[in-house]
């Protein structure tokens, strides 16, 4: 009973993402960008799908497709679009106007879309980094992690060009400087005072319980995340010099 | 939270060069990374434009009015804060996540009121009241949940504090130092006393032997001194027992009666675990410092300082010989220990991880035999064990060589007397028993260093534990009773006047509440998630207080009525009831403690609870709660119900007390209250608005204010959001019907073509 209850959604589901679809086209035909008025609908979009999760009722989704064809001002079911995969035929990628990545697509039916910002996201951001990278839109309410848009299966799929941009937003996005020398480690009040130098300039950073938050991996390399969320990578423990691996050693 | 940092002089004149005349510096915050490199630039913003500051180069500007869509996004090592300036989506800056985000978050609120306030003239910063989780002295983390940063804590201060809690059980914690005295000057006297005995009666020099009477004495004296430190041992064992006892005991209850005093706020800024720890751990950790290691630093303290003079007055060369080594002694132990801690935390660490490991897998036991993975879940369990039981051997092996050879490093000052003292008396400058005296000395020296080392830590811990502790004990409740609280008894109507609410000042739940509810009146509150129902509740309750506006109850101000009086005649329901460890009477009569058995069973009963009980096999005397029977979720609610009934409460108030149970038990429990909120004042928040069906009135709040309010038959004719709702939910049970009548028609066609 309940499975037909899930079956009958995800059909509800499907039948609403080509109205979105639609309705999105055409707004993007009439104006490039959300206007606010498309952005206040999303968020209540946004309050509404965590209402859902509160109550985890089945139902739900169909007092909201009701409500919808009533008034798609209050409350409308969240568009989810199918993710596709992205090649050099179907996506085109620039550099924004904000130095940020835009997106020219084709869609499987021949309908285009223009993304002014899209958002890129490693899949496998520490065991494969160059391959499987997902496309998003961005999502104000989401911080940052929208809708998929498709996924590109590796980075060498596209142009030297478009690698450039990918890799510039990418290594913003994904900021782990490498941990070169390490001055000092003191142990104090429970938490580890280090000073070191890393590729992106000296540091101090503090870390609490060591023991989980150095993280070696099964090809060797140390990862380590501090309290504030600062994330440092050592890519060849074995390379640094002694005096900075005898201070780490004790705690891997 | 800080949202105005300083601009460092250089960056602050790049700022003004560029600044308009007609703009306000609004707030300033640093960002850290420019360029994937770590930096300390500044984001100025002003009522118009925010500005980007490195090291006194404006490296850009950009509008705030005009622009949207201002937000953070959290990426991997780092945040962005982006805006969408000239409809180009624009990353103005990077930061590290953990100390800046928030701030960047009231930023991006902030931006927004700029812009809906654009011909405000004098625009003022909004505030944030979130604590810092940093120091702003040191900028080191504050302890875990605290605001307390441990570097720049007033240590005086807390000893004070200490020193005037201790009050009563001075005398009795002042007797393990009065005892502390006399062995230290036993400790000096006894080698002494032996020195005599050897050098006039053992082995004189002189080669004649004092008379026996003599060595009786000094027998008799040395065994009585010993007699009497034990005997004193047994009563300062006794006494610290009882004074730390009695000091944990008062620490508690003042810790646990704050505790109890402090408002729902305070309480849930804090996790139960950290709570736990300050009212368990903390305690015991001040008691051990005070009634143990304090007396113990101060005896080896003395004896160490002590021991000095008396042995350079003795023998200046030989105090020499043993204070030479001391540093070297220091120095050494502290970096042994050091190696031994390491040592012990890898093995300790591997062990928790094997613990995890099994804890894991029994409780996913069902996927492990659901997914046949047995034999890797052994070989898993299998390499973790026998990783820390190669550290523990390891560990072993090494501690039984390295403690012996501590032992030796530790005897070296009477090692180096014993050689310079040999060749003394070889030439018959010194007698055997001075030897022997300052032999004991050298020894007694030398123990206090092995506590040395520990001496710091043990103290930072206690000055951690003991400021935790007094943090709370400081604490000011944020809702707290008028000077003469009003204990009135409640008829039960509630006025709600233009109240408006927020968690965060720039950020209102409630905005002008108005709602006027009769006595006896039941209200259904409605509205989806967010929209401010608990909250509404909550501020009725009093557990938090009205930013502006007020709540009558009985034309009373509830800020006037004492809290113990307001809640004593409100009675509360919960979506998700807990029950406390006991029996079922216990929990029944949670409020009511001396309710007899009839008022027991009659609220029992009322609440349809009664026959279930009957048939428990203990009846009303079940166990319930954590070790006890695990009840269903509709027995619980009947139970909490049970509760309220009893208590006989003027005002109801049920939140979401059936949201999580099927139909059938609602059944049960939607009769119960109809009981229950006779001739009492009810507010009801559903989400199935079928529990709302006898309700007076509704109340539909959207976005904090009040929507529509009225009677079921007023909210329909209106066709808003009410009535939105209804159609909503009546579909959905339709549909509900419709799959189940497919089904049965698919399963008599499907029986029909069997046959």
């Amino acid at each position: 009973m309940a499975d037909k209850d899930n079956n009958k959604n995800e059909k509800n589901l499907s039948s609403e993402e080509t109205k979105d679809k639609e309705k999105k086209l055409s707004a993007e035909e009439a104006d490039n960008e959300k206007t606010s008025d498309g952005s206040k609908k999303e968020e209540k979009a946004e309050s509404k799908s965590s209402d859902d999760k509160a109550d985890k009722k089945a139902g739900i989704d169909d007092d909201k497709e009701l409500l919808q064809e009533d008034d798609a001002g209050d409350l409308i079911l969240e568009h989810r679009r199918e993710s596709i995969p992205l090649n050099r035929e179907n996506a085109k990628f620039t550099r924004s106007k904000g130095n940020l990545i835009s997106l020219d697509l084709t869609n499987p039916d021949g309908t285009t879309e223009f993304f002014e910002r899209v958002v890129i996201m490693r899949a496998f951001p520490i065991s494969n980094p160059d391959e499987f990278l997902s496309i998003r839109e961005p999502d104000a309410k989401r911080k940052g992690r929208g809708n998929e848009i498709g996924m590109i299966r590796r980075m060498t799929d596209f142009d030297d060009e478009t690698q450039k941009l990918f890799l510039e937003e990418l290594d913003r996005r994904y900021f782990s400087p490498k941990l070169m020398k390490i001055i000092s480690v003191k142990d104090k009040f429970g938490y580890l005072y280090w000073d070191a130098e890393t590729s992106s300039g000296n540091v101090t950073f503090i870390m609490n319980n060591p023991f989980s938050n150095i993280r070696v991996l099964d090809d060797g390399r140390i990862i380590m995340h501090d309290i504030d969320g600062n994330v440092f990578e050592i890519p060849e423990p074995e390379k640094l010099d002694s005096q900075s691996y005898k201070k780490i050693e004790i705690y891997l | 939270m800080k949202l105005m940092y300083d601009l460092p002089a250089d960056d602050k004149a790049a700022f003004d060069a560029a600044v308009g005349s007609d703009e306000k510096l609004m707030y300033c915050l640093p960002f850290t990374i420019y360029e994937n490199k770590f930096v300390k630039g500044y984001m100025a913003f002003t009522n118009k434009t925010m500005y980007k500051l490195l090291e006194g180069k404006l490296l850009g500007t950009w509008p705030i009015i005009g622009s949207s869509d201002f937000k953070t996004e959290v990426m991997y090592g780092c945040c962005g804060f982006y805006a969408k300036v000239d409809g180009a989506t624009t990353l103005i800056c990077q930061f590290v996540s953990g100390r800046d985000l928030p701030r960047y978050a009231v930023i991006v609120k902030a931006c927004e009121i700029l812009n809906e306030q654009k011909d405000e003239k004098s625009p003022t910063p909004i505030t944030n009241s979130t604590p810092e989780r940093f120091c702003p002295v040191c900028n080191r983390p504050y302890i875990n949940a605290t605001t307390i940063c441990p570097y720049c804590m007033d240590k005086k201060e807390i000893y004070k504090k200490l020193f005037a809690m201790t009050k009563g059980i001075r005398l009795m914690m002042s007797f393990p130092f009065l005892v502390a005295v006399f062995s230290v000057i036993f400790q000096f006297v006894v080698p002494y006393i032996e020195g005599q005995a050897i050098d006039k009666y053992i082995n004189p020099s002189s080669g004649i032997h004092g008379p026996m009477s003599g060595f009786i004495a000094i027998v008799i004296a040395i065994v009585s001194i010993d007699l009497f430190q034990r005997a004193l041992g047994v009563l300062q064992g006794r006494f610290s027992a009882i004074a730390g006892n009695k000091f944990t005991l008062m620490l508690k209850t003042v810790l646990y009666e704050k505790l109890q005093s402090l408002s729902l706020s305070s309480i849930q800024r804090r996790t139960t675990g950290d709570l736990m720890g300050r009212v368990n751990s903390d305690t015991s950790v001040m008691q051990g410092f005070v009634t143990n290691q304090l007396p113990t630093y101060f005896i080896q303290i003395v004896t160490f300082f002590i021991s000095l003079p008396v042995l350079a007055f003795m023998n200046w060369k030989m105090c020499l010989f043993i204070f030479v080594p001391i540093p070297l002694v220091v120095l050494i132990t502290s970096k042994v220990w050091d190696f031994v801690r390491n040592r012990n935390r890898k093995l300790w660490v591997l062990s928790t991880r094997t613990g995890y490991l099994l804890h894991d897998i029994l409780n996913g036991i069902r996927v492990v035999k659901g997914f046949g993975m047995e034999e890797y879940e052994i070989e898993r369990f299998k390499e973790s064990s026998i990783k820390s039981s190669n550290q523990s051997e390891s560990n072993a092996k090494v501690f039984d060589t390295i403690f012996p050879l501590l032992g030796l490093l530790i005897r070296i000052g009477s090692y180096f007397i014993l050689l310079y003292g040999y060749m003394m008396i070889f030439r018959g400058k010194m007698e055997l028993g001075f030897l022997h005296q300052i032999n004991s000395y050298a020894n007694m020296v030398y123990a206090p260093l092995m506590y040395i080392t520990f001496i710091p830590r043990n103290i930072s811990n206690f000055l951690t534990s003991a400021s935790k502790v007094f943090e709370i004990l400081e604490e000011e409740p944020d809702v707290q009773d008028i000077g003469l609280p009003l204990d009135i008894s409640i008829e039960g109507e509630i006025d709600v006047k233009n109240i408006t609410f927020g968690y965060e000042s720039y950020n209102p739940v409630l905005e002008n509440v108005s709602v006027r509810i009769e006595p006896g009146e039941m209200i259904g509150i409605v509205g989806h998630s967010g929209s401010g129902k608990s909250t509404l509740i909550n501020l009725i309750m009093r557990l938090y207080d009205v930013n502006e506006g007020a709540i009558m109850i009985d034309d009373v101000n509830i800020k006037d009525i004492s809290q113990t009086a307001l809640r004593s005649q409100m009675g509360v329901v919960l979506q998700e009831t807990f029950l406390f460890s006991g029996t079922v009477q216990d929990n029944i009569r949670y409020s009511k403690p001396f309710a007899t058995e009839e008022e027991v069973i009659r609220a029992a009963r009322a609440a349809n609870a009664h026959d279930f009980i009957i048939n428990l096999p203990e009846g009303y005397n079940t166990l319930v709660g954590e070790k006890g029977y695990s009840m269903s979720g509709g027995e619980r609610q009947r139970i909490a119900i049970a509760r309220a009934i009893i208590h006989d409460p003027k005002i109801l108030i049920l939140d979401e007390a059936t949201a999580s149970l099927d139909t059938e038990t609602e059944k049960l429990i939607q009769d119960a209250l109809t009981k229950l909120v006779k001739n009492r004042t009810t507010l009801a928040i559903a989400h199935r608005l079928s529990t709302l069906r006898n309700a007076d009135k509704l109340l539909v709040l959207d976005h904090g204010r009040v929507a529509e309010f009225g009677t079921h038959s007023e909210l329909l004719a209106l066709k808003g959001i009410y009535w939105k709702l209804v159609m909503a939910q009546r579909k959905m049970s339709q549909d509900v019907e419709r799959t189940q009548a497919e089904k049965h028609s698919e399963k008599q066609t499907a029986a029909a073509a069997a046959k």
